[in-house]
């Protein structure tokens, strides 16, 4: 590596470690200018059945849950403290297991359903991607575009309703809401992961069929313009199969600037699913957040912020780095 | 990266989009560049499909008086009706004519995808230009802001925001969507932008002793019009889809009559649960239906900007 | 709703499994094949994503199982207040501050240790010591808890006859396996032993089992040899999906049209009871203008069109709510007969408009406007997921709107409308009141003035912030008096405040929504036996279950 590209590697990572601090910092700011404080939310189920809620059993709520009292400084020193410990504390709605657990049990559950989603979507679109941007301006580009224009547009949680609606309710083939079978503790045996399995289908298929089409726009583009570059039509001349010129020089060429946006999508996989885990209870981390928001959760809602930024930080500190291998132009 | 864009911003510079670049003519009066947009994207069909359909919902917001039969706020007919000749979307478990709703919300769908994405357009392009044509520290300064906003979670910050934000209203969404969705269109200005910098049409602007606005404004920024056109439509389409989101979670301004409060309604009644799917299906495919025009015209957008995806 | 073969169902989403990419074969997902084997099965606590296994009775976090698990003295009837025994045989005030229960005999924990009154004072004491687990506030009413025999004694500082409702609820727990709990406010004890008649079973993330604990004092009146509770999702509607599938015996969800979306679906077995719960009611901050003017009030209350309402609020299940506080018919005996149309207030726009005239108030074009020449107006505060709140205000809303009075809506989440209403910066909010099957309880919390705290000092009661000497000096009689008529005539005091200077408006019975399944089990709760309350998330679980019997 030159000297100009540790140059910018250098000032790549000094940035990197100043934006994370303004992330964190933004994290540690956001949740508290939230109104509200979660005693009340606490306090939620109890009333909405209609029933009041006197002082004392107020008051014994906000013993348990310890709501801080101390001033804003000494919550920013204890924030850093405990990110330092990577220890997040306990949350109020979880108040019998810590965050770093609670996030712990959720994380494998999105990581699986968006990521793996995110991976088929990935090779589905880019190889529909290929295809309409090879045969532009035909009639399968048309209808390949068109349709996941169409797909895109779809709200997420709205279709994950529909399909609900009809495949887990109206005929039962699939189940209503969690991530495996009531009853079943996650462990990695071939019933427990099957039940999981069979629990993730709808969910996947919805986040699947909306998140398809930027891929195939991305690549289609991609294709369109590397076929017209020189080389390919050198190669072209050259008297090589099409198909081969397709695949081997268009296609390897255009994936290129797909695959770096792969990397920075991969960083939103985590938060990407908070309506769809919603919709359909799944177990995962985009339901917590949402729980942590309504349930005015600090702790919960702090570290939840944390792990999605960090995740998306470092996705595009690592893309950031590519580009000195990748293109030659960025160290100029 | 805001998780509702269904669309991977091209990260790369310069690998989606190639663009003509020239000194900038006379700058036609605004209509006249209007006329001549809207004809050029009229020529790409599907750009002219997204059209046909923007159009359909700006007539239907107009002229929403004309057009519903009841008060969309109205709570006097029998709740949880199926579709009749009366109600002929059925009606809501408050006794609420749907189809009524369903018109009078395509005004604050519309509003809400045409004010946010202007507002955090304008947010992209001016942050994009000063960074892309000032490098050192204040291209540094805005690119770390822009970075800062990518990086942080766009859908999570939503909701936090959204419910910081004590009275809502259609225009706290506005804000908050334009707020989380302006990054990636600066991104993407700065690098077109600091590419141009370099270009000789601008510099022997410069050298000619034009001051910063006039160069941004009157040599750099022609050059990329479809690019800020597309940073519009992008940001239009993902605050439809926001705004739909927002309100489904409750986080929206209940007052109003939109297809994300009827969706909220639809889901808090369970209107499924008591087979009026239509409560459910019609606002979706409503909110589909406009975000697909926006993403339509930013396809003829792009082939004005890039020739080869032109049609044949 | 069809239901395909088992067969067919496993080919089908093995093949959608496979579409999907995330091929593997599918397995049963069948939870509830368990017809005749004793199996009941309760929609349970909202996982939220998971259940978190706390079965320690004072925390407030504790699982709903935990009801049947550890058993209060005494068990009041919601409806009607009336006491079930359970490890108290009876009670009796021999003066107004003291309060003596009769323990019962052969009781043994789960572990097989005898149950004895030392146990129950320890519990009391154990209140004392740890405040955080003193929900009830037992501690701020007594000020000692003695056994001598088989009998405990409490003495309270002050006379107060109705809070033997508190003290008899409290759960007892076994003093030979606390004393030596660490920190009893932290721990979740998840090994619990109670007397009751279930024992922890299997507890896993999405759903916990409860077993029959063979040694239970009344083991005779227990019919399921199992009790499952799955949990529940955070998503509402997600629920009433999984309800109407069917897999419960007995479930807590309000569900719209319950005849089609629920009894429809297995008519012979299917049954549901909605008795009212509590009452819902529009609360308007006294200390503000013009809600401060009894007149203005008045014009509210018979502005309203309450079974509209009520029709749309909750389907028209419950009926319009009597001004008079009580809810009827559970009440009817405390009932004032001088109240007229038993304190059900009807709509009269007329009548309203003359109220609010002599409140200053006048309609000009279709607005009612005051001297200051501004419109009458207000916003109206409340969570914006308790769905059948939000539906009434709306058409509240509609309503005023047309007595000229521009009403809005504000739906934040539950938090900040706590906030609001506790700090009383609010104009007007749906709230609940009432409800504990005691007229005293409910009074004393909506009414007494030592909860009207000043505007930005928080009170968990009295929102509205009414202040009257004669409401205190009801309370005060009714706190003290052991005999039935003096508590009748203090009670009637209380209701003619309510009906005549409309501290708060009540407006539709909020509904206890019960729903069951005759499959299995048989003997639920229902307007025909009304013997508690369908709620399955407190002590009634305890009560239902020493009911049912085998189908």
């Amino acid at each position: 590596m030159g000297l100009r590209a540790m140059r910018y590697v250098a000032r790549k990572v000094v940035l990197f470690l100043i934006t994370l601090w303004a992330a964190i910092t933004l994290n540690f700011i956001l949740p508290r200018l939230m109104p509200g404080s979660p005693v009340d939310a606490a306090l939620a189920k109890l009333a909405s059945s209609g029933q009041p809620i006197t002082n004392a059993e107020r008051r014994a709520v906000e013993i348990q849950l310890g709501v801080p009292h101390t001033s804003v400084i000494t919550q920013y020193w204890d924030y850093w403290t405990s990110i330092v410990h990577l220890n997040f504390g306990t949350s109020y709605s979880f108040p019998s297991e810590t965050v770093a657990q609670t996030i712990g049990k959720a994380a494998p559950w999105t990581l699986a359903l968006v990521g793996v989603t995110t991976i088929f979507a990935f090779i589905i679109g880019t190889l529909l991607g290929v295809y309409a941007g090879w045969r532009r301006g035909k009639a399968a580009d048309t209808s390949v575009t068109l349709g996941a224009t169409f797909f895109a547009a779809f709200p997420p949680f709205w279709l994950g309703l529909l399909l609900l609606y009809v495949f887990a309710f109206t005929y039962g083939w699939f189940p209503i809401k969690g991530g495996y079978n009531p009853g079943e503790t996650p462990n990695l045996s071939l019933s427990f992961l099957t039940s999981a399995v069979y629990h993730s289908v709808i969910p996947a298929l919805t986040l699947a069929i909306t998140s398809l089409s930027g891929w195939v726009f991305g690549m289609r583009n991609n294709m369109i313009n590397t076929l017209g570059e020189d080389y390919v039509t050198f190669a072209e001349a050259n008297g090589l199969r099409t198909r081969t010129v397709a695949l081997l020089y268009a296609a390897r060429n255009a994936l290129l600037p797909n695959v770096t946006a792969f990397g920075l999508s991969l960083g939103a996989v985590v938060g990407g699913s908070v309506l769809v885990e919603g919709v359909f209870s799944y177990p995962g981390l985009g339901n917590l957040l949402y729980i942590a928001v309504v349930n005015h959760d600090f702790p919960l809602m702090q570290a939840l912020f944390l792990v999605i930024t960090v995740a998306m930080l470092v996705a595009i500190f690592i893309v950031d780095l590519l580009y000195v291998r990748l293109d030659p132009r960025v160290r100029q | 990266m805001s998780i509702v864009s269904p669309v991977p911003p091209p990260e790369v510079p310069g690998a989606g989009v190639e663009i003509r670049v020239g000194p900038a003519g006379p700058i036609p009066g605004p209509l006249r560049f209007l006329g001549r947009a809207l004809r050029t994207l009229w020529s790409n069909r599907k750009a002219s499909i997204g059209l046909v359909i923007l159009g359909l919902v700006i007539l239907v917001a107009v002229f929403a008086p004309l057009l519903a039969p009841h008060s969309p706020t109205a709570t006097t007919f029998v709740p949880y009706q199926n579709p009749s000749a009366t109600n002929w979307f059925g009606t809501t478990g408050n006794g609420q004519d749907v189809f009524s709703q369903m018109v009078y919300g395509a005004r604050i769908s519309l509003l809400v995808g045409i004010a946010a994405g202007a507002m955090a357009t304008l947010v992209a392009v001016t942050v994009g230009l000063i960074a892309g044509y000032r490098p050192g520290v204040i291209d540094e300064l805005l690119s770390f802001m822009t970075n800062l906003v990518l990086v942080i979670p766009g859908l999570p910050l939503m909701f936090i925001l959204a419910a910081y934000l004590q009275k809502r209203s259609v225009w706290t969404i506005v804000f908050v969507v334009a707020f989380t969705s302006w990054a990636t269109g600066a991104r993407v200005i700065r690098s077109q932008a600091s590419t141009l910098r370099t270009r000789e049409f601008v510099t022997s602007a410069v050298f000619s002793g034009e001051g910063l606005f006039r160069v941004v404004f009157r040599e750099i920024l022609p050059n990329m019009t479809s690019l800020v056109a597309g940073s519009f439509f992008s940001a239009a389409t993902a605050a439809v889809m926001a705004e739909a989101s927002l309100e489904f979670l409750g986080l929206g301004d209940p007052n109003t009559v939109s297809w994300g409060t009827i969706l909220y309604y639809a889901q808090q009644q369970n209107s499924l649960l008591t087979g009026q799917w239509v409560l459910v299906f019609a606002p979706g495919l409503a909110i589909a239906l406009l975000a697909v025009s926006f993403t339509l015209i930013n396809f003829g957008v792009d082939a004005l900007s890039n020739p080869r995806l032109r049609e044949k | 709703m069809r239901r395909l073969s088992h067969a067919k169902s496993m080919t089908i989403c093995a093949a959608a499994a496979v579409l999907a990419l995330v091929g593997v074969s599918c397995s049963s997902s069948s939870n509830n094949g368990t017809a005749g084997s004793g199996t009941l099965t309760i929609q349970g606590d909202s996982g939220n994503p998971t259940l978190v296994e706390n079965f320690n009775p004072f925390q407030g976090s504790q699982l709903h199982g935990t009801n049947l698990i550890y058993e209060p003295l005494e068990i009041p009837s919601p409806i009607d207040g009336t006491y079930t025994p359970f490890l108290a045989t009876g009670y009796k005030f021999t003066d107004p501050k003291t309060l003596v229960y009769t323990i019962r005999q052969g009781v043994k924990w789960s572990d097989g240790k005898d149950f004895t009154p030392a146990d129950v004072v320890f519990t009391f004491n154990l209140l004392k010591k740890y405040p955080a687990l003193d929900g009830k506030g037992v501690w701020q009413q007594i000020t000692a808890v003695s056994a001598s025999g088989n009998d405990v004694t409490l003495n309270f500082s002050t006379p107060n006859v109705p809070f033997a409702i508190s003290i008899a609820q409290t759960e007892i727990v076994p003093e030979h396996l606390w004393t030596n709990m660490a920190d009893p406010t932290k721990d979740p004890n998840i090994n619990p032993v109670g007397t009751g008649p279930f024992t922890l079973g299997a507890f896993a993330p999405t759903q916990y089992s409860l077993k029959k604990n063979p040694t239970y004092w009344q083991a005779d009146k227990i019919a399921p040899s199992e009790v499952l509770f799955p949990a529940q999702a955070s998503n509402q509607s997600t629920n009433q999906l999984d309800v109407v599938s069917g897999k419960f015996d007995w479930s807590y969800n309000f569900l719209p049209d319950v005849k089609t979306t629920y009894v429809a679906k297995d008519p012979a077995h299917n049954q549901y009871w909605f008795p009212p719960g509590g009452t819902i009611a529009l609360y308007l901050n006294l200390t503000k203008r013009p809600y401060s003017d009894v007149n203005f009030r008045k014009g509210l209350s018979l502005a309203l069109d309450r079974p509209t309402i009520a029709l749309k609020a909750v389907n028209g299940y419950l009926d319009q709510a009597s001004m008079s506080g009580l809810i009827l018919p559970n009440l009817n005996k405390w009932l004032d007969p001088s109240l007229p149309n038993q304190g059900n207030v009807k709509q009269d726009t007329s009548a309203a408009q003359a109220a609010f005239t002599q409140a200053g108030y006048t309609s000009q074009g279709g607005k009612l406007v005051g001297k200051d020449g501004k419109q009458a107006s207000m916003t109206i505060v409340m969570p914006g997921n308790f769905s059948d709140w939000v539906a009434a205000a709306k058409e509240v809303v509609n309503q005023l709107g047309s007595v000229g009075i521009n009403a809005s809506l504000d739906l934040p989440q539950y938090a900040q409308y706590s906030q609001s209403i506790q700090a009383g910066t609010f104009d007007a909010a749906i709230g609940g009141f009432g409800g504990s099957g005691d007229p005293y309880t409910d009074y004393s919390l909506a009414l007494s003035s030592s909860f009207a705290t000043p505007v930005n000092t928080p009170t968990a009661n009295n929102f509205e912030r009414f202040k009257d000497s004669s409401v205190d000096q009801a309370l005060s009689t009714l706190a003290s008096a052991t005999d039935s008529s003096t508590q009748m005539q203090a009670t009637y005091t209380l209701e003619q405040v309510m009906y005549t200077k409309i501290p708060i408006v009540l407006m539709y019975y909020g509904g206890s929504w019960g729903l069951f399944s005759t499959k299995r089990f048989i003997g639920w709760p229902s307007a025909a036996n009304p013997y508690t309350l369908p709620t399955s998330y407190n002590n009634s679980l305890l009560t239902v279950l020493t009911h049912v019997t085998k189908a």
